[in-house]
């Protein structure tokens, strides 16, 4: 609880990193975000939890394009998004996503995984890749594992390796949609353990998770989501401990 | 979690693994498995003998003709048939070996084809060292560059004369190219820098970036020079496409159609999976239209067709244009299976990617592709098997390929009427040329594994 308070008081100073602005979207005639609007200020660690269905992962997923959506905005340091290349120049630099399904490349070694974005886009020269990517690589414990496949690994580690790819291209922003969900639970704990030591660096976090020790241990705020709305938001003391609205209290008795 | 470690209960039993155990081995060896696989019971026991009985006659019969009673020397058919009248007569094809493998290529030059054929395996044997300079610029200079060298040698005449000075500055390059990566190769063995990085000390005084490209250029042109002054004062004796044939030839129109077939069926298939119409439906036309015509047909479009939509000043020879139809026709079959490994990619890999900030370039060529192909080996090497077999189409159309070569034998005044023989020579070596694609295939299967 130190950490979450200690960030709380840093972020009076700091500007909003993501700013969401009444997001709409439908999939067909089915309206999976409904004016939705949420800011997420810089350093901050964001747990978005729901129901399934809930609209989390699409929420989310819009925020570096993933998605479409049709109406409203959404901001990155100031600078409102469009479909443009200057916009997706701005993703880039600034998100890195952690999926649920890992979706490493499973034709190219770990660190080759790792080093893909700074050879080919960094224009990074081979050997300060290999340096980057095996720190990277070392922080999050697979070290020794390098040059192993994607398929020769567990899915805790596969999952630590997409965090370590996502990192290589040092975003400011880190977004995580489900990272534990396909995971034994055994495994969960190694990739929550370096989701803990991410935020303790400061990063901006936005994580869909159903870990609610996590949330409670690390997140600055929850967000609760329900039917494509935001329904609660708020310290995890609050949204978590004393809900005020019947859904949260309802989903919290099911997942807890 | 604290729930679990109540104060109370007793100390837990410490949980110790079962130390493994190899599994039990078979006793039986060779005879005990037959016995217990074919003659376990009387009707089972009849079955083994008829289909031993059945078998042990057909290959009787087939080393009887092919073997025992056959005719390895004599001058023609009619001596053949007084030595033995009921064996198979390989005197003929012996003596039109030459022709089967060569066309008609004058003899005195056939050795320019074994160095141009021999040239091309030797430009893919570097591809074996692992750690070698410029490694993966090999298949790629295979593709672009090592045509012009074998056309140099096939075709022949003095140097930059009869094909033209583009013609030779390519050979030299491509020449130059060879030289360099086989001097990579000896040098990385000794644990130096390639030779491609020889002028970067004097190019990094004069420019501040791209040293290491500018210095490779200079090296490679400084190379192709030296080439060049050497190549000039050679002359080959002119030989005309009319006259390659035989399983040369054969190689050839497979070789490009096998080279060219993977890149114009990823753009086809790119192409059809665009969102852009125009690229869309050009690249469905081309794949539809070629997909549904016999390639006899593509073939006999292509050489009486292509001239009339040409301008009349351009003229190709048979050959040219018999390779840019069977380029098209592997190409849209390949597009089609590459299509459908390009289905089989999970779009989480599309979304990685884009996370990533990879363009569709990149995407595409370092992350989508290379599952894709990989996943697909099986049915590109079915592909590449009958692109093989089907080259042999040509010879309706007048090319002198290995079929009409063998044909011929039957046409010979010394060999009239000997049509077996020769096919069932080129059975045979087609069946070891296509066998060892599809062992080549499995082994590349088992190497490139996409989920090792």
């Amino acid at each position: 609880m130190t950490t979450s308070s200690g960030n709380l008081a840093q972020k009076a100073v700091t500007e909003t990193a993501i700013k969401i602005d009444k997001l709409n979207k439908w999939y067909g005639d089915h309206h999976v975000l409904k004016d939705v609007s949420l800011d997420i200020s810089e350093g901050e660690i964001m747990v978005v939890c729901g129901p399934s269905g809930s609209g989390k992962s699409t929420l989310i997923r819009s925020l570096n394009h993933l998605e479409e959506y049709q109406e409203g905005v959404v901001s990155v340091f100031g600078q409102p998004l469009s479909r443009d290349r200057q916009s997706h120049k701005i993703i880039h630099q600034t998100m890195g996503m952690v999926f649920q399904n890992f979706n490493l490349f499973p034709h190219l070694t770990v660190l080759q995984n790792c080093t893909l974005g700074l050879t080919w886009l960094r224009k990074m020269s081979e050997r300060d890749a290999d340096k980057m990517a095996m720190r990277l690589l070392d922080r999050v414990g697979i070290a020794h594992l390098a040059t192993r496949y994607p398929g020769q690994l567990s899915g805790g580690q596969q999952q630590r390796v997409a965090i370590s790819r996502s990192l290589a291209m040092e975003p400011k922003i880190m977004l995580f949609d489900e990272p534990t969900s396909a995971l034994d639970p055994e495994m969960v704990k190694e990739v929550l353990d370096v989701m803990i030591d991410l935020a303790k660096t400061g990063m901006t976090m936005v994580c869909v998770t159903h870990e609610m020790q996590f949330a409670r241990q690390v997140a600055d705020r929850v967000v609760f989501m329900a039917d494509g709305e935001i329904i609660e938001v708020g310290p995890p003391e609050q949204v978590l401990v004393n809900p005020q609205w019947d859904r949260t209290r309802e989903f919290l008795q099911h997942v807890l | 979690m604290d729930d679990l470690n109540v104060k109370n209960q007793p100390a837990l039993k410490q949980f110790v693994p079962t130390p493994p155990r190899p599994p039990r081995k078979s006793e039986k060896g060779i005879f005990g498995t037959i016995r217990h696989r074919c003659f376990n019971s009387i009707g089972n026991s009849l079955l083994t003998l008829c289909v031993a009985t059945v078998l042990f006659y057909l290959v009787k019969h087939v080393l009887d003709w092919a073997v025992f009673n056959a005719v390895f020397i004599a001058d023609n058919r009619r001596q053949c048939m007084d030595i033995s009248p009921d064996g198979a007569c390989w005197a003929g094809v012996i003596s039109w070996f030459n022709g089967l493998i060569y066309g008609r290529f004058p003899v005195d030059e056939q050795w320019r084809v074994n160095i141009g054929v021999l040239l091309g395996l030797v430009w893919l044997l570097p591809l074996m060292s692992k750690r070698i300079a410029l490694r993966n610029f090999i298949l790629l200079s295979w593709i672009g560059l090592y045509p012009f060298v074998g056309a140099y040698l096939f075709l022949g005449g003095r140097f930059g004369e009869e094909l033209g000075l583009v013609h030779g500055a390519m050979t030299c390059l491509a020449l130059a190219f060879l030289t360099i990566i086989y001097a990579n190769w000896i040098l990385s063995s000794l644990g130096k820098k390639g030779l491609n990085e020889l002028f970067v000390p004097l190019v990094s005084r004069l420019v501040e970036r791209r040293i290491h490209l500018l210095s490779f250029v200079a090296v490679w042109l400084l190379v192709a020079l030296v080439i060049a002054s050497g190549l000039s004062q050679v002359s080959l004796e002119p030989v005309p496409i009319e006259r390659w044939g035989g399983l040369f030839l054969t190689f050839i129109i497979a070789g490009f159609a096998i080279t060219m077939a993977i890149p114009v069926g990823v753009i086809l298939a790119l192409g059809r999976r665009s969102k852009l119409p125009v690229i869309h439906w050009l690249s469905m036309t081309v794949i539809e239209l070629v997909r549904s015509v016999p390639l006899i047909t593509v073939l006999f479009m292509a050489v009486t067709l292509l001239p009339i939509f040409l301008p009349a000043d351009m003229e190709f020879n048979k050959l040219t244009q018999v390779l840019v139809a069977v380029c098209l026709f592997a190409g849209a079959y390949m597009a089609e299976n590459i299509r459908g490994g390009l289905q089989a990619i999970p779009k989480g890999q599309y979304e990685a990617a884009a996370t990533l900030g990879l363009g569709y370039l990149h995407t595409m060529v370092l992350i989508i592709l290379p599952q894709a192909l990989r996943m697909m080996i099986p049915n590109i090497m079915t592909s590449f098997i009958s692109l093989l077999k089907d080259t042999t189409l040509v010879s309706i159309i007048g090319l002198f390929d290995i079929m009409l070569m063998a044909r011929n034998i039957a046409n010979d005044k010394d060999w009239v009427g000997m049509h077996t023989e020769p096919l069932v020579m080129i059975s045979v070596l087609f069946f070891i040329l296509c066998y060892s694609m599809s062992q080549y295939s499995l082994n590349l299967e088992k190497r490139l594994k996409v989920d090792r």
